[in-house]
């Protein structure tokens, strides 16, 4: 299969977030993943773009952007922020907020969850000052 | 019995049953928190959340449920979950937070669990 790119505009708020968990699932059922794989692939997804929306963007005006990639046997999804919230997540934040997670706090799950669910998670500081994460799934043989 | 589009508030035995009908992604959690904190103004201190007809929760959501089962049990009371699809079982025990928050398979054995 060629690599195909499909790319996917947002405004910054959670609204938005449900009809992007559902068209990702679709793809990944239309892709054949299992259904269990598909769980954590929207799960996944679901969490990347709250913490874009909530930590990254500072109001609706602001643009998640996905960038999803086909290729055989493998979905690579890219999500970016515009890196303007007020509780941007710094590398010093990160670092505290995993060093801290324990199941009785309220939150600071998600990206501990995304790490788990994903077969490659990368994070990086775009140039406009916002957030890449790139994630990938491999489908089971 | 009061009703929202998203869930459904009712009672047995003396216990408030949050019965849930949509999926729990931010948005939804959002109506699930302020129906908790609701609860909580109004001096409930037992309730069952029911899943059975969630496909779908985030940390956002699983972190309210915790929030509260915390507050509730400092006032002696508790909050517990059943019916939770296979999925959700599994984002529960990922976070950990089924250490914090009893499940259980049915509504009827989370009603005698209190």
């Amino acid at each position: 299969m060629e690599r195909t790119c499909i790319k996917l505009n947002i405004p910054s708020d959670v609204f938005y977030l449900e009809p992007v968990r559902a068209f990702i699932g679709n793809l990944a059922q239309h892709l054949g993943f299992s259904r269990k794989r598909i769980a954590d692939i929207q799960l996944a997804v679901d969490e990347i773009c709250n913490n874009a929306v909530n930590h990254g963007s500072v109001s609706t005006e602001a643009v998640i952007s996905l960038q999803i990639s086909v290729r055989a046997q493998v979905l690579e999804i890219l999500v970016q922020d515009a890196g303007t919230g007020v509780d941007w997540l710094t590398p010093e934040r990160l670092s505290e907020i995993e060093a801290n997670r324990s199941p009785k706090n309220e939150s600071g799950h998600g990206i501990f969850l995304s790490k788990l669910l994903t077969d490659t998670y990368e994070m990086r500081y775009n140039a406009e000052g916002g957030t890449d994460v790139r994630v990938t799934f491999y489908q089971e043989n | 019995m009061a009703k929202t589009d998203l869930m459904m508030l009712r009672e047995d035995s003396g216990i408030k049953i949050i019965e849930i009908k949509t999926d729990l992604s931010s948005y939804a959690a959002s109506d699930l928190r302020k129906m908790l904190e609701m609860l909580l103004e109004q001096k409930v201190d037992k309730v069952i959340v029911n899943l059975h007809q969630v496909h779908h929760i985030n940390s956002t959501a699983v972190g309210a449920l915790v929030g509260v089962a915390k507050r509730l049990r400092q006032n002696g009371g508790d909050l517990k979950i059943c019916e939770l699809a296979d999925n959700l079982t599994r984002t529960f025990n990922l976070i950990g937070a089924s250490t914090v928050i009893e499940i259980y398979e049915s509504e009827n054995s989370a009603i005698t669990a209190f």
